[in-house]
């Protein structure tokens, strides 16, 4: 790794490494936060945070109501109910959970409810699978809610201490879903190095709202709207979507002066000074793809790293400004949105819309299938070649028996 | 207790909403809400009475009033009641769902609630069909009666179904309170809100409330067909309290169901083999309740031997 | 093309009217569209329904703004909107009222077909629906449509819905209409006040939608802001309640699904507020010494 660039360096405050899981790290950053109301429901790759949660509810080292409801629809609507009386409200869910409660989230966002969940990244079936793939959360995308990818599990803790503090900024007041690999982050265990409660108290104050059911002070949340209001409704929640951008990076700053950890905001960028193409990856593939681009680098060949870190508000503008040099982008995708490629390769290609360097998808890692050095490698070439002027295809399915790349 | 005249002035639930004229989900809300008073916060599903109660900026609350979608009553009153349980706030979770949401689509949420016994007021609006949606049949609509899903064919009429016993459902959460209530029955209603008001834990009041539209009949008559109902055997008035059960009205005598039926339109076609299917049931049900048999020229015309539920249909599908 | 809007109340059939006007310009071999405006309100609170004739297939799916021809299934209606909002200068309006046209104040001198259907429906059918019967009117006042091809559509809408005869009868009932309307002009005196109505930009709007008790220019909003909507003309009748025989047993004040019985005078007597009474009946039908009558609304 590039000391220079890597997120985790350098330190300020050295704090004793815990070695923990993706799930345990996310547990510990939502007690950090001090959170008042968590209604919980298992499912594999998420069930963990919750256990550390009710753990740590039972042993008294967190003062929160833990709620153990019979669906994730009832989790949200819970969720939303709490944190429109007044509650800061954390919970955690995965695939199928995420689609059970899709109505809730669309009703959390644009009645302005900052709740933050996370999702453990899995294949959303059928068939049925438990691994990861982003087929969950690409479908929530357009619900209004932030959403982001995480690489590692200090970045999934951070990011959940993080996440409050957008979620609950005035100028946005939306909920946030950070994501984290299925069993790659949640299941797999590395040093994390664990805030300070002061400090986190100190960087997060105490969640209150304007409004909240309050019988002193009667309000409607949630009425009946018709044509006349909604569409400035909508419009309200797309600036809301748009001020998040310039808070996540002013919180990022923030953050990264108390704690030492500066994660780049939006996107992270590896390598990119002078790089003459880049891959712009999420989620842990960010983290392997780190190697190979100092493997192609000592080869001598002028390759960069963008990471996609928020996909919700979408960073079109931080995006064009790092690609301006580039002759050709590679996007990776693991998950399809059956046209033409995968959610992030649509994105990126509006984005980027006007600028003439081709932009090539990668489709890998879809149900859990592991991507490797290998085919991260390949997805180089491929855009090397296009930089070239060579023809490739637009989008190229990796490691997929039947497909030639 | 209550009477009446103690009741308060304030409109918690103002006037100028927009339910249909002689509506008895309104006119139960304006009356629960009346003995609850201020320090309670709502819940109310997507039903006719989200619509009627608000529309942005308007609203007829004067209390907190919260709504999302329509299957999660009985979580958002959980997640509600956490929050300021949390907060140290003294304030009352009340849903107001209707009996698609509580029977239908929003069982698993409030059993959910109840099983856990999360201290919130569950208030099912039971008007025995999908109102809002403009009259569809739930599984709280009577046998025979007529709704948009069970119309009056050549072939098939009315609802072939008898309404779900959803009070032994909910009594069987074993929670600390469960009642049933009818508008027409003022001094019963007003103990039971208050009651419900001042126990923890739990509590689900089961409202019997008239749709005009909805039943086909003459908005004069909403309180009114509320008494019939109990003097037939329709409806019953009852409590459960800590798992004890107990009548709280008993009609003196038995009335024909066949008088519930004839004031509401969507009865009107109901054949006389029809009626005396509905009938059976509920001399069965007033069995089960009074421990008595019901009015002998009404109930002994052919003693009903099997289940209420196994009906002719039922046993070509499924067999004896 | 011609275009029609539809004033009604919920539960009036204006849709139905709509759709039978656009089944009859078929029949006659034109094309047609009808459909509501669905608001969120219930029975008695005013509708909308809109119909399009052409001679050539319709493109158009907005709500129609400027319409050839009014239909007002019931005059109260007038009271509290402009019903005449947008209609072409040439245009005319198809009114369901017990006056003639000259006495009947649109805010406009306007081309007025006037019918009294309530009664010719009451007659015939039996029952105050009128929408049937203001399809005769509207035949007779616009002169685009054949009262035959309206009987033909009236008899197919209504009899496969509701039996032969029930369709007989109403075709009946809109021709009886159309022989019984009379065609003038309108008074033009009334300045109807356009009701006000608080429409905040995106970024008036309260966060979230969420509100608290507050009063705009347009009047109040939040908690306990229904009260800004006064629904006496949802009433066909009211109730008049005689002090004398009360007993002030205040059921009627706790049944009153309005809550528009209010007590006053240290709680010794009732007030009705019209206001927001609809009518429903309820607190005569349970009064237990019969102290209050019904009586129509509007004489
Ligand atoms: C998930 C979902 N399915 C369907 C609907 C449509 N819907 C709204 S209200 C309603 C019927 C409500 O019936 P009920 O609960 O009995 O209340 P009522 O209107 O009769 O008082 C339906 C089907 C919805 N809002 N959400
Ligand atoms: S449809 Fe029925 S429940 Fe709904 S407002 Fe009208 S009377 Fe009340
Ligand atoms: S008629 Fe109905 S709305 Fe009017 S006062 Fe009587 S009960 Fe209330
Ligand atoms: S119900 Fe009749 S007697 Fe009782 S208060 Fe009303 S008007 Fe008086
Ligand atoms: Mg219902």
């Amino acid at each position: 790794m590039n000391p220079e660039t890597s997120p985790n360096s350098p330190r300020t405050h050295q704090q004793p490494k815990k070695v923990i899981t993706g799930d345990h790290a996310v547990a510990i950053g939502a007690k950090l936060c001090r959170v008042d109301v968590v209604p919980a429901y298992p499912i594999t790759p998420q069930t963990l945070i919750i256990e550390h949660i009710a753990d740590f509810v039972s042993d008294g080292e967190l003062d929160a109501k833990f709620l153990t409801m019979e669906s994730e629809h009832s989790v949200m609507s819970a969720a939303a109910a709490a944190s429109a009386s007044g509650a800061r409200v954390f919970t955690a869910t995965s695939s199928q959970g995420l689609a059970f409660m899709h109505e809730m989230l669309y009703a959390t966002a644009p009645l302005r409810l900052p709740v933050v969940m996370a999702n453990a990244s899995r294949t959303l079936g059928g068939p049925p699978g438990i691994w990861c793939e982003y087929n969950d959360s690409m479908g929530a995308r357009d619900s209004g809610w932030l959403q982001l990818y995480v690489e590692d599990n200090q970045e999934a803790l951070d990011m959940v201490i993080q996440c409050f503090r957008i979620a609950e900024d005035k100028r946005v007041l939306l909920p946030v879903m950070p994501c984290l690999d299925g069993f790659v982050l949640t299941h797999t265990v590395e040093p994390v190095e664990v805030p300070e409660q002061e400090e986190v108290d100190l960087f997060l104050p105490a969640y209150i709202p304007d409004i909240t059911l309050d019988p002193a002070r009667p309000s409607m949340i949630g009425t009946f709207m018709p044509a006349e209001y909604i569409m400035e409704l909508r419009r309200q929640t797309a600036g809301a979507m748009e001020s998040a951008k310039k808070a996540i990076g002013e919180i990022n700053d923030e953050f990264a002066r108390r704690f030492g950890r500066n994660y780049g905001g939006l996107i992270d960028t590896y390598r990119m000074e002078d790089a003459e193409i880049a891959l712009i990856t999420m989620g842990t593939v960010t983290s392997t793809s780190r190697d190979v681009v100092d493997e192609l680098r000592r080869e001598g060949r002028k390759v960069g790293l963008v990471k996609l870190r928020f996909f919700r508000p979408f960073p079109s503008e931080e995006l064009r400004k790092v690609l301006s040099g580039v002759s050709a982008v590679g996007v990776f995708d693991r998950s399809i949105s059956f046209q033409g490629g995968g959610q992030s390769y649509n994105e990126v290609r509006s984005a980027l819309f006007g600028m003439t360097i081709p932009i090539i998808n990668h489709l890998a890692g879809l149900g859990g299938r592991d991507v490797t050095r290998e085919q991260i490698m390949k997805m180089f070439e491929i855009t090397l070649k296009a930089a070239k002027g060579e023809k490739v295809n637009l989008v190229n399915w990796h490691n997929t028996r039947g497909e030639t790349l | 207790m209550i009477t009446i005249k103690e009741l308060s002035d304030d409109n918690l639930f103002t006037a100028g909403h927009t339910a249909c004229p002689g509506c008895g989900v309104a006119m139960s809300i304006r009356n629960a809400i009346r003995v609850l008073g201020k320090d309670a916060a709502v819940y109310v599903p997507a039903s006719c009475a989200v619509v009627f109660g608000t529309t942005f900026p308007y609203g007829a609350w004067k209390v907190p009033f919260f709504h999302t979608a329509f299957e999660n009553t009985g979580a958002c009153l959980t997640g509600m009641q956490a929050a300021f349980e949390k907060k140290g706030k003294q304030v009352i979770s009340v849903g107001f769902a209707g009996d698609g949401g509580t029977y239908d689509i929003g069982l698993q949420s409030m059993s959910g609630a109840a099983e856990r016994n999360e201290d919130v007021l569950y208030i099912c609006l039971d008007n025995e069909a999908y109102m809002n949606t403009g009259i569809q049949r739930s599984g709280g609509t009577p046998f025979g009666a007529w709704t948009t899903t069970t119309p009056v064919g050549t072939k098939i009429q009315g609802n072939r179904r008898f309404k779900k016993n959803l009070g032994d459902i909910v009594a069987a959460h074993e929670i600390p309170y469960y009642a049933t209530l009818s508008i027409g029955h003022p001094l019963d209603f007003i103990r039971k809100v208050e009651k419900a008001k001042n126990i923890r834990g739990f509590r689900f009041l089961h409202m019997f409330t008239p749709c005009i539209p909805g039943w086909k009949m003459d908005p004069a008559k909403t309180v009114e067909v509320t008494k019939r109902a109990v003097e037939s055997g329709m409806w019953t008035l009852y409590e459960v309290e800590n798992g004890e059960k107990k009548i709280t009205y008993k009609p003196g005598k038995m009335k024909s169901v066949k008088d519930y039926l004839m004031m509401q339109g969507r009865f009107r076609h109901m054949s006389e083999e029809d009626i005396k299917k509905l009938q059976m049931w509920v001399c069965r049900k007033w069995n089960l309740h009074y421990k008595e048999k019901g009015a002998p020229q009404i109930c002994e015309i052919a003693p009903p031997e099997e289940h209420h539920a196994v009906t002719e249909e039922h046993r070509e599908m499924h067999g004896p | 093309m011609f275009e029609v809007r539809f004033h009604g109340r919920g539960g009036q059939g204006a849709v139905m009217a709509a759709q039978t006007l656009a089944e009859a310009a078929v029949i006659e071999g034109n094309y047609a569209v009808a459909f509501p405006f669905f608001g969120a309100e219930r029975r008695g609170a005013p509708v909308l329904a809109f119909t399009r004739i052409d001679n050539k297939k319709i493109y158009s799916k907005t709500q129609v703004y400027a319409p050839d021809c009014v239909v007002v299934l019931d005059d109260t209606l007038l009271d509290t909107i402009d019903v005449v909002a947008g209609l072409k200068p040439e245009g005319i309006v198809v009114i369901n009222s017990k006056d003639k046209p000259e006495d009947i104040d649109l805010g406009k001198e306007l081309r007025t077909g006037a019918i009294n259907a309530t009664s010719v429906a009451l007659e015939i059918l039996k029952a105050p629906i009128t929408n049937t019967t203001i399809l005769g009117a509207f035949a007779k006042a616009t002169g685009i449509i054949k009262i035959e091809s309206l009987e033909e559509a009236i008899k197919r809408r209504f009899g496969e819905k509701l039996g032969a005869l029930v369709g007989e009868r109403n075709a009946l009932a809109a021709r009886t209409a159309f022989e019984k309307t009379v065609i003038g002009k309108s008074k033009g005196i009334k300045k109807l006040e356009p009701r006000k109505q608080w429409l905040p930009t995106y970024q008036e709007l309260p966060v979230g939608g969420a509100l608290v008790e507050g009063k705009t220019d347009a009047g109040l909003i939040g908690p306990g802001s229904f009260i800004e909507n006064k629904v006496m003309g949802w009433a066909t009748f009211r109730p008049l309640r005689d002090k004398e025989k009360c007993t002030m047993c205040l059921l009627c004040w706790f049944y009153c699904p309005e809550g528009t019985i209010v007590r006053i005078s240290d709680r010794g007597d009732l007030m009705t507020n019209y206001d927001y009474c609809k009518g429903c009946g309820v607190c005569a039908n349970e009064c237990p010494v019969d102290a209050i009558k019904m009586v129509r609304a509007r004489v």
